[in-house]
């Protein structure tokens, strides 16, 4: 898959043009061209806060679960400091996704990723709040039923990686221009 | 499977919206007495909130009473007065006092000490007793001194013969009282542990002694709104314990209330009543507080379930075996006014017909709006029952727009003229209402 449908990451590496496969337009398209100056490119920051945020809300599917069939309130106590670190993290990609677009180290955004994380983050915050309530109702059955739906929106489209950055591959790369 | 996942989870927001405009809140008359009207439980996003920043009195403003009655700051300046107590000769134990620091574990506990800040209630409370002293009894004491000092979050007193005892929050200390001195320096002996730290949710130990005084009955509030913190947390709590007076040996008395903050016996029949605060966020109207007789062995419901046999979902796992035999309590206040003290009229010197059943104060509300509580109520009785609605006796700790509180009564005693005394604990202040004209001394 990877093959044809190379990340924007990766692009350059493969590309027999380094030209041709630059994302970046103008003045940062010629340092691009050196090769040697390639590997020095500020590369993207917000994916690895998205990724990082992202395991902290699929985990909590993990300790929901843990909650429901013990019953020992601790997990849900995970659960919670779960949900506000990874909302915390989201915050932060948010900025650094604002960063990177000002900054043009993301050529373009995939709309659709943009909204399915924004969709998750939102969930999110509904489900920090029903984690909020006392005992019981925290997790069971909305709380768990949340955690779950974003787990599944975060592992597809996590699963080629967490730049919320259009796709490049060499045909379509002049798009970019 | 993105969008309908997004379809979905705005339908599910619009309908908890829908469902949070559309409750239509019943005035407090309606849960007033042994039958309240409860409406269906909710579980929120958001809670109902109304919180009135605690600001004070202005110089020279004060409560306001029923014509008939008057009402003058007896002693102010205090570092969070929470319970007022009426020695035999007169002189008035003022208990300054606030909870413990309570831990950080989830991160609403955060959110909720920065709402209680904004209601005034997490001012450092002075950990100690001041004696104040009217020889006069013109409502102006001309001394006040340190009574005792480094309690540990104290809250109820009561004296049996020369033993003054002062149930801190881990503990009852008894201190030897000789008539008329004004300082005790000793430390004095426990006489027992009380439930704890380290959450310690509901701190405050109430504490009364049996008409013969050979027993101490001590209200242990709940660890919990509902058992958030673990229902192993709860051992011993949201009960009244007995406790021998001579060899501290205790028992629980009764069980499954969740918070009862004043204790007191009805002077006729004898028997013990408290009041109880009930369990918060699934309703304005839910859970009515509430005044009962309190029977030995009983079991009232929390955390399973509130008047009698009404499910909470939230406590699991459940037990329909402590459902079945909940009681349900004998006198609904009406929900969230958070009653902390009581005091019955034995003493009471104030117009006639409020000479025959109990003064309660209300603390009031954050869990509703519209607000409800911040007064002091007078609930008449018969033949040592409730006999009649709640009637407002002290009111006006609210602004009149209601959005600012500038005082929250808590304890409450007689004087020795029988005057009703009330703890303010935003005010900082001691109020005295007594009767317009001269007093006419305690009725029989």
């Amino acid at each position: 898959m990877d093959r044809f449908f190379p990340t924007d990451d990766i692009v350059a590496e493969r590309s027999q043009n380094p030209t041709q496969g630059s994302p970046f337009p103008g003045r940062r398209h010629e340092i691009w061209a050196f090769s040697r100056l390639r590997l020095r490119l500020p590369r993207p920051l917000h994916p690895r806060l998205i990724g990082a945020g992202a395991t902290l809300l699929v985990a909590v599917v993990a300790t929901d679960l843990a909650y429901s069939k013990s019953l020992l309130v601790q997990w849900e106590n995970f659960s919670i400091w779960l949900l506000t670190g990874g909302l915390l993290l989201a915050m932060l990609a948010g900025i650094a996704l604002a960063l990177d677009l000002a900054l043009h180290r993301v050529p373009r955004i995939d709309w659709m990723r943009f909204l399915g994380f924004a969709l998750a983050v939102l969930l999110s915050v509904l489900n920090a709040l029903v984690h909020s309530r006392d005992a019981y109702t925290a997790v069971a059955p909305q709380g768990l039923e949340l955690s779950v739906i974003v787990a599944a929106i975060l592992v597809t489209l996590g699963w080629r990686g967490w730049s919320v950055g259009a796709r490049l591959h060499p045909f379509n790369a002049q798009e970019i221009q | 499977m993105i969008k309908s996942t997004f379809r979905a989870g705005s339908a599910i927001a619009v309908l908890l919206v829908v469902a949070a405009c559309s409750q239509k809140i019943a005035p407090p008359s309606t849960q007033y007495g042994a039958n309240p009207v409860l409406p269906k439980p909710h579980q929120y996003l958001l809670p109902p909130m109304q919180v009135p920043p605690g600001v004070g009195w202005k110089q020279g403003t004060t409560p306001a009473v029923p014509v008939g009655f008057k009402i003058q700051a007896f002693a102010s300046g205090f570092e969070h007065p929470r319970m007022v107590y009426a020695l035999p000769n007169g002189d008035v134990l003022v208990v300054e006092t606030n909870g413990p620091a309570a831990p950080l574990y989830r991160p609403k506990d955060y959110i909720e000490d920065k709402v209680k800040a904004l209601a005034g209630s997490d001012a450092p409370g002075g950990n100690r007793i001041t004696l104040l002293r009217d020889t006069r009894g013109d409502g102006v004491p001309e001394v006040r001194t340190v009574f005792i000092d480094h309690l540990n979050s104290p809250f109820g007193v009561v004296l049996v013969g020369n033993d003054l005892y002062v149930a801190d929050t881990d503990a009852i200390v008894r201190f030897p009282y000789v008539p008329g001195e004004t300082r005790i320096t000793s430390p004095g002996v426990k006489l027992t542990d009380l439930p704890a730290g380290p959450i310690d949710h509901h701190w405050t130990k109430s504490l009364t002694a049996s008409p013969d005084g050979s027993k101490l009955y001590v209200g242990v509030g709940s660890n919990s709104n509902i058992t958030e913190n673990g229902i192993a947390a709860e051992a011993d709590r949201a009960a009244i314990w007995e406790v021998d007076r001579r060899t501290g040996l205790k028992r629980i008395y009764a069980s499954g209330l969740r918070n009862p903050t004043g204790v007191a016996f009805e002077p006729k029949t004898g028997k013990l009543w408290a009041v109880v605060n009930e369990r918060d966020e699934i309703g304005p109207n839910l859970v009515p507080d509430y005044l009962t007789s309190v029977r030995d062995g009983g079991f009232y419901g929390w955390p399973y379930s509130y008047f009698g046999q009404h499910v909470d979902v939230r406590a699991e796992p459940q037990r329909p075996d402590l459902v079945a035999k909940a009681i349900s309590p004998d006198y609904a206040l009406s929900s969230h006014v958070a009653p902390l003290g009581m005091v019955f009229t034995q003493d009471c010197s104030l117009p006639v017909r409020y000479r025959s059943g109990v003064f309660i104060s209300e603390h009031g509300s954050w869990d509703r709006s519209p607000l409800n509580g911040y007064k002091v109520v007078y609930v008449p009785f018969q033949n040592g029952r409730p006999s009649g609605p709640p009637q407002d006796v002290v009111t006006g700790f609210l602004t009149r727009d209601q959005t600012k509180s500038l005082g929250r009564p808590v304890g409450l005693a007689f004087d020795r003229t029988g005057a009703l005394l009330i703890a303010d604990d935003v005010g900082n202040t001691v109020w005295r209402v007594s009767a317009a004209t001269a007093p006419t001394g305690p009725a029989s």
